[in-house]
């Protein structure tokens, strides 16, 4: 079955090169330090970022830098089938480790010595993309916890529909549809790439046509995760006089 | 009691806010450069990078002289000296407690930062250390300020004066270090009939006025002081009121929680839970702090 | 920009899962029409398709220039009728695109085809996607309603939007919109709502020039047949089907309809090792051939066994008496599961070549189509046309089947050309084997490389200079796509070298361009007796690629260092240029083998190489590899008249069997090398060991007459076949080989991710690995290998679908099927010029039976590799005083002391029957032994002046699938013209294989 039908478009109605709907919010919990809950379509994930805050296990204390803790878990509910362990099966734990990886690449580890920050992502409806859309409720829940961050981390993912149109942004179905699947995690201000993966091999001569649409796709998610900042930063700071500690 | 319960689906819910009010200012999120030169001093939440300066956090500019930084409207509390507190007993070692002050370390009490009873120059024994438990065991809340700060950035603190102390009785409130304001003084006994702490750090306690006002440094803690009803009410009133102007990002302080607090007369110290109310009721605060403001 | 509507769906896996999926709703999508100024604005990229200036009332019925919209079932059963030229400006919703997309594969893929034909103007226009035109399906609204209020949605909003921007034309010019759909509740909505709307019969009817397009529409079924009896049992219904498949009570299996008797046929199941044999009209319930179709397994005592009879549809008027017949046999053979056609499941009718029937009445429009495929039942047809078509070969296609009627009804689709014609019968033969035939585009063209070609320096510096080497090249006599040369000298150190060089076809043909993708559709050059169907254009096949003798041309080189015992030392592959010493035929090299004079390098080149291949043979031979054969023919055709003058069997010498070992030693060498580059995505060749049931009608043949068949492994099938000669008749062991052949599975190409290893071993050449990469000038299997190879000695780079395991997949799917049609292809233009080989001719001719049947004898004739059914029953109506008595036992029909055994040598007396126009038949009468009232006399043995003699071959693809064994239809290899063929290719290629 064609990924992008003759007129254009894909299976759901986008265009090769159109993002799904981004809905996200900031500060959705009280507890945390910072928290954020994010829609890419109907992948719907919530993001809660504890700390930093002194390391329990002192073992693992690191006298430079803050330890970046993460966890990836799917509700049950998340899936079409229900899923009988929400984390720990061998997926949950490899997504924790490129989780890890993604943002320790952003924040600024160094200026915690002895601390730990604890990062927890619950999806709560997979439709695709679930790495992306934790990479990005997690930068938005680190910017909410006032972490510093060399830049924003964002996710996309990018595949190839009728074997040569590169598609952004692929859903569930597209995902078990097509070919392999690219996933990046960028710092798309300097266009570093933090976590680069594909589900299967991708031909050299593909690569770097997905990978340039891949990472096109994370600076429009970076727009449009600034946007969000920007307007809830503008929000709570004028009720809250801008933060200015004194009276 | 059926009908005090009340779920609201996520869509229901209140989704508009206070209206802001002031300036709009520059904002900065992480990674934005700040300067394109680099001849700035940096501060909090700024980097160099490439001989620009960049933000490594949202929030607004606050320049000092030549110095760039950065202020997130939302962190963990960043401690400096003089800052009163509200802390929690996490450990006892030797010689100090360790104190959780929802600082991105844990604090410390040194034996030597506190008022032993029987007067202040008295020498610590290592009897002393020996009987800390005696004074303070894990899980109790204290009042301190900030003596100085570590070069790791972990805080020290001391209760070297009456005011501060093991707290007994009363509530604690966990806020946003952010929201509580710097004023001249963080103890309030407020006329409503309570006592609250505004610790700088984000807890607030809400407390019974005693009329021993003495009493409170040291650490003596009457656990069996009844409460009366009246009072109990007054304090969940305070505390709904508080978290109230939280959760909609008021900044607390003692005319605010007053404020706040006479306008939730109107309702039922249950009610103050409904988000429909505790909206309201921070619309009205911030109406009226604005309108003192003006005069 | 996006509007996102998400839906939700419930489908059953076990569970009931709600799966909830996006759909965006866009605001961007343009209608398409050249008369809108605001969609050309809106979307720039899409071009209007839609003509602004229509011809004025094009129809009677509406005034008004329009446009077309159809609905699903227009598409799909009408597709004739929208294919034809007549109808321009239709736009094709995109709702009615992903039905018929659903619900037929095939008819998609012409609607597709009509949509890309920029002539014809058709748009698609993507109303689920359209803010405006998006529907939710309302409560209790089946998905067709909801599509069909879509359809009528579109329309309006077309309506609408068209006269928005034809505001400033009168009313009665506007273009608007005209609905065509056949369901009458449909079209009375649509004309409720104010919109145009009628059926495409109304609407052709109205047409003022319909060019014969009502011939081609397609008429429900409730024309024929009304009131009269029912001959069919109902279908059960598509939700009764899926449960009974899915509790197991019903199977689902493809129909094959049997090729000797109509009334039956068998149904291939896959959890069955025999296919399940349906018979009689309520057995075959109205499945065509290739339906996928449910079956009901009918209890064990009412199981049958595939009747003897060979009845044919054309002699039968009163069918009664034969389905009694035919289900009343009883026979003592082993019963095999029998069941009956409870539904259909999925058809899959295509387009049919034939003739019309003769009509007895006149001027009537009903007419009787005869298909030229004997499994594929008369066609009723409405047509006007009928005195010119009479005389034609058409298409016709069928639209439905109804209960009551005998026949299913189609419709006309288009003349192919006069019957008898040597061009028209090939044109049927190539379309009946889905033979790809146009000629080559423009677009294809254009790929080509421009003349004059010249080796650039660069070129030289690319590849390895074996210009010195004293190559030559073997081949058939006028062969001009030489694709492969050969080398040979000793080495100081004793040792051989030898060198294979193949024509650098992929040199030329890169992948992605249209030229490849060309090549890749046709899979392969079709051989037919008078005709060559190439693969690639004949710039590349007769000249650029061809290795012709005293040029200079690439190559892609393979050579062996062999001991003097033909062990490979080392195995070096290289892109080359070469410059072949000569092109010789086979008989010329033999020629210089023998000649001790010649001491040339090139001869000394030759000995050396037939050296080593007597020691390869032999080596195969003893690893079990099998000497099959199939009777293999040549015709000589007059230069004039193109008809057939004689007929010769091909001669085997030994430099024949020398070229062939050297080829499939490359390309065993090549096959283990890309394996082992590309584990995952090789292309490769394997035969897969015939199911143990597939050798019964050997193993019982030869125990008839006291044989003992092995077959447990090839090595002891090629021992018991070796053993089995029997005095005093020589074509006895030739004829169990051939019988052996017909056991054998075909060998088909598969990308090597998608098969275990241990699945790869070629049976009939006794090898664990193998491919092909000889021949690819002539097969794209082989382009594919080519590519691969240079890929692994980093000559070339791969490209993405190379190393795609599920393209290449499917590739290998369409070779397999390429091959096999081209193979049925070839045999069918054997079996027409063998037939206009005996017009006019009554000749008598040595055979032998081959098998007994129940009502006639199946004889061999080897001279002309012809295989045909001599009756021992006379035509029905007729009396015969001879009778025979059938021995089931022993398969053998006897009348007095003459028996007929299997084997045993026979003369008949041939003549063409050409009463029957569309299938002239090859009339077989006993000559000897001679029965009185039976037998024919001899005509004089005058015409025995072409002696020929009959070679057997070894042949590769000679295996025929299961079951197939009981058909009597003849089994030939294809013969070419020398003078303008090769034919190289088909003895080699052959003996590659089994």
């Amino acid at each position: 079955m064609d990924l992008v039908s003759d007129q254009g478009l894909r299976i759901d109605g986008r265009r090769p090169k159109e993002l799904r709907k981004i809905r996200c919010k900031l500060g959705v919990f009280a507890q945390p330090e910072g928290s954020a809950y994010l829609e890419q379509g109907n992948t719907k994930v919530l993001a809660a970022v504890y700390g930093p805050h002194q390391v329990r296990n002192r073992s693992k204390a690191l006298h430079d830098a803050a330890v970046v803790n993460c966890q990836y878990s799917m509700a049950t509910f998340s899936t079409f089938e229900r899923k009988r362990r929400p984390r720990g099966d061998i997926k949950s734990t490899e997504m924790t480790l490129h989780l890890k990886q993604a943002m320790q690449a952003s924040i600024k580890t160094e200026l915690y010595p002895y601390s730990q920050i604890d990062i927890y992502l619950e999806v709560l409806q997979a439709d695709g993309g679930n790495y992306c859309a934790c990479v990005n409720a997690a930068t938005l829940a680190l910017v909410d916890a006032g972490i510093p961050l060399k830049e924003y981390v964002i996710g996309c993912t990018a595949s190839l529909g009728n074997g040569d149109v590169p598609l952004i942004d692929v859903s569930h179905l597209e995902e078990t549809m097509g070919g392999s699947n690219l996933t990046v995690a960028v710092l798309p201000l300097s266009g570093q790439i933090a976590v680069l993966e594909m589900s299967q091999k991708f031909h050299v001569d593909h690569l770097s046509l997905v990978l340039n649409e891949a990472l096109d796709g994370c600076r429009r998610i970076y727009e449009i995760l600034n946007d969000t900042v920007k307007n809830h930063l503008s929000e709570i700071g004028a009720i809250s006089g801008w933060g200015k500690s004194d009276l | 009691m059926a009908e005090n319960i009340c779920i609201s689906l996520a869509v229901q819910r209140v989704s508009s806010s206070v209206p802001p009010r002031g300036q709009l200012c520059k904002l900065f999120s992480p990674g934005e450069i700040i300067f394109p030169q680099s001849d700035f001093m940096r501060g909090h939440g700024t980097y160099p990078e490439d001989d620009v300066l960049k933000a490594s956090v949202a929030g607004v500019m606050e320049q000092i002289g030549r110095l760039i930084s950065i202020k997130p409207l939302k962190s963990r509390y960043n401690g400096e000296v003089g800052d009163v507190v509200v802390g929690r007993i996490l450990e006892v070692t030797q010689k100090r407690w360790k104190v959780d002050t929802n600082s991105r370390l844990d604090s410390i009490l040194l034996l030597s930062s506190v008022n032993l009873p029987g007067g202040e120059l008295r020498r610590r024994s290592a009897e002393d250390e020996q009987m800390m438990r005696k004074y303070l065991i894990e899980g109790d809340l204290i009042s301190a300020e900030v003596q100085s700060i570590y070069a790791d950035g972990s805080l020290s603190l001391h209760t070297r004066s009456f005011t501060y102390g093991k707290l007994s009785q009363g509530i604690l409130i966990k806020v946003c270090p952010a929201l509580i304001k710097r004023s001249k003084t963080h103890f309030h006994n407020l006329p409503c009939g309570a006592s609250i702490i505004l610790g700088k750090n984000g807890f607030v306690w809400i407390s019974p006025t005693t009329a021993d006002s003495n009493s409170s440094g040291g650490f003596a803690q009457n656990l069996d002081q009844k409460v009366g009803k009246a009072d109990r009410e007054v304090i969940a009133r305070l505390r709904n009121c508080v978290l109230a102007l939280a959760t909609n990002k008021i900044p607390l302080y003692s005319t605010s929680i007053l404020h706040a607090f006479e306008e939730s007369e109107k309702y039922l110290v249950s009610e103050l839970l409904n988000p429909e109310s505790m909206l309201d009721i921070a619309i009205l605060t911030q109406h009226k702090i604005q309108m003192t403001e003006d005069l | 920009m996006l509007t996102s509507k998400t839906f939700l769906r419930k489908t059953k896996r076990g569970n009931v899962l709600k799966i909830v999926r996006e759909h965006y709703l866009r605001d961007d999508i343009g209608c398409g029409s050249k008369v809108c100024k605001k969609c050309a604005i809106l979307v720039e990229e899409q071009e209007a398709v839609l003509d602004d200036q229509l011809p004025d009332a094009l129809s009677k019925a509406y005034k008004n220039p329009h446009y077309l919209i159809v609905d699903t079932n227009v598409v799909l059963h009408q597709i004739d009728v929208l294919e034809a030229d007549v109808l321009c400006n239709v736009i094709i919703l995109q709702t009615v695109l992903e039905e018929v997309k659903h619900r037929s594969s095939t008819i998609y893929k012409r609607l597709k085809d009509i949509i890309n034909d920029k002539r014809r103007k058709f748009y698609v226009f993507v109303n689920e996607h359209h803010k405006d035109t998006y529907l939710e399906r309302e409560a209790g609204e089946t998905a067709n309603d909801r599509n069909d209020r879509a359809i009528r949605v579109a329309v309006k909003w077309y309506d609408l939007h068209l006269s928005a921007s034809q505001a400033h034309v009168s009313a009665k010019k506007r273009i608007r919109i005209v609905l065509l759909t056949d369901d009458a509740a449909n079209c009375e909505k649509a004309t409720k709502e104010g919109l145009f709307a009628a059926s495409v019969e109304d609407y052709v009817c109205c047409l003022k020039d319909s060019k014969g397009l009502e011939d081609k529409i397609s008429r429900s079924e409730s024309h024929f047949d009304e009131g009269s009896k029912e001959i069919f049992p109902c279908h059960l219904t598509p939700v009764q089907i899926h449960d009974g498949v899915k509790s197991g009570k019903l199977l689902q299996g493809s129909f094959q309809a049997s090729r000797e008797n109509f009334l039956e046929g068998q149904v291939s199941v896959e959890s069955f090792e025999k296919p399940i044999l349906v018979q009689g009209y309520d057995g075959l319930n109205r499945a065509v051939d290739g339906d996928v179709v449910a079956v009901e397994l009918l209890p064990e005592d009412q199981w049958s066994a595939p009747s003897e009879i060979v009845l044919q549809n054309d002699e039968v008027e009163d069918e009664e008496e034969i389905v009694e017949k035919v289900l009343k046999v009883e026979t003592k053979q082993e019963k095999t599961p029998t069941g009956k056609i409870v539904g259909i499941i999925r058809r899959k009718w295509r387009q049919y070549c034939g003739i019309l029937q003769h009509n007895a009445l006149q001027n009537t429009t009903r007419h009787i189509f005869v298909p030229a495929e004997r499994k594929i039942p008369k066609i009723r047809i409405e047509t006007r046309q009928a005195p010119t078509l009479m005389e034609k070969r058409i298409i016709v296609a069928i639209d439905s089947w109804s209960r009551y009627s005998r026949y299913p009804s189609g419709h006309f689709v288009r003349a192919l050309g006069k019957i008898g014609d040597k061009e028209t019968e090939n044109e049927v033969l190539l379309l009946e084997h889905d033979v790809p035939h146009s000629r080559f585009s423009e677009k294809v063209l254009s790929f080509l490389p421009k003349l004059p070609w010249i080796i650039t320096d660069e070129d030289v510096a690319k590849r390895t200079d074996l210009r010195h080497l004293d190559v030559c090249s073997v081949d058939p006599p006028g062969c001009t796509d030489i694709d492969d040369a050969l080398h040979c000298f000793q080495k100081p150190n004793g040792n051989y070298e030898v060198g294979v060089h193949i024509a650098d076809v992929s040199h030329f043909i890169r992948p992605g361009t249209a030229l490849d993708d060309e090549a890749a559709l046709r899979a392969t050059t079709v051989y037919l007796v008078d005709k060559r169907i190439d693969m690639v254009p004949d710039l590349l096949s007769s000249n650029l690629c061809s290795l012709k003798g005293g040029e200079e041309r690439f190559a892609f080189s393979c050579v062996w260092e062999l001991t003097p015992n033909a062990q490979i030392v080392g195995t070096r592959f290289h892109k080359s240029i070469i410059r072949s010493r000569a092109a010789l035929t086979y008989e010329e090299a033999q020629l210089i083998i023998d000649d001790d004079k010649q001491q040339t390098s090139v001869a000394k080149s030759l000995r050396g190489l037939n050296k080593l291949a007597k020691v390869l043979k032999k080596r195969r031979i003893e690893n079990g590899a099998l000497v099959l054969a199939s009777p293999e023919i040549r015709f000589y055709i007059d230069s004039e008249t193109h008809d057939p003058i004689e007929v010769q069997a091909k001669q085997i010498r030994e430099t024949n069997s020398m070229v062939e070992e050297f080829m499939l030693l490359a390309n065993i060498s090549v096959a283990e090398k890309i394996f082992a580059e590309f584990p995952e995505h090789a292309i490769l060749r394997r035969h897969p060991i015939p199911p143990p049931s597939n050798f019964e009608p050997l193993v019982k043949a030869a125990n008839y007459l006291g044989f003992e068949m092995n077959t447990n492994s090839n090595k002891e099938l090629a021992e018991s076949l070796d053993a089995a000669v029997k005095e005093g008749n020589a074509y006895f062991n030739t004829m169990l080989r051939i019988l052996a052949t017909r056991c054998m599975l075909q060998a088909v190409y598969f990308s090597s991710g998608v098969v275990t290893k241990e699945d790869f071993y070629h049976y009939g050449l006794a090898v664990p690995i193998y491919t092909h990469f000889t021949s690819p000038i002539r097969r794209y299997a082989d382009i594919l290998v080519h590519r691969l190879l240079a890929a692994c000695i980093g000559a070339d780079v791969t490209y993405p679908d190379l190393l795609d395991k599920k393209k290449m997949n499917n590739i290998c799917h369409n070779l397999n099927y390429r091959n096999r049609m081209a193979q049925y292809a070839g045999r069918a233009s054997v079996a027409l010029h063998t037939h206009i080989f005996f017009r006019e001719k009554v000749q008598n001719e040595e055979g032998y039976v081959l098998f007994v049947r129940k009502n006639a004898l199946q004889i061999l004739i080897p001279k002309y590799g012809l295989e045909g059914t001599l009756y021992l029953y006379p035509p029905k109506g007729m009396k015969q005083e001879v009778s025979f008595v059938y021995n089931e036992e022993n398969h053998t029909q006897s009348y007095k002391n003459i028996v007929f055994h299997m084997f045993d040598p026979v003369t008949v007396q041939l003549t063409l029957d050409r009463s029957n126009i569309q299938h002239e038949k090859l009339v077989f009468k006993l000559v000897k032994p001679f029965i009185p009232n039976f037998s024919v006399s001899s005509i004089d043995e005058e015409s025995k002046e072409n002696v020929t003699r009959v070679e057997e071959n070894v042949s590769e693809e000679c295996g025929d699938k299961a079951g197939t064994s009981r058909n009597p239809v003849v089994l030939q290899q294809m013969k070419r013209k020398d003078e303008d063929f090769r034919s190289k290719d088909s003895s080699r290629k052959k003996k590659h294989k089994k």
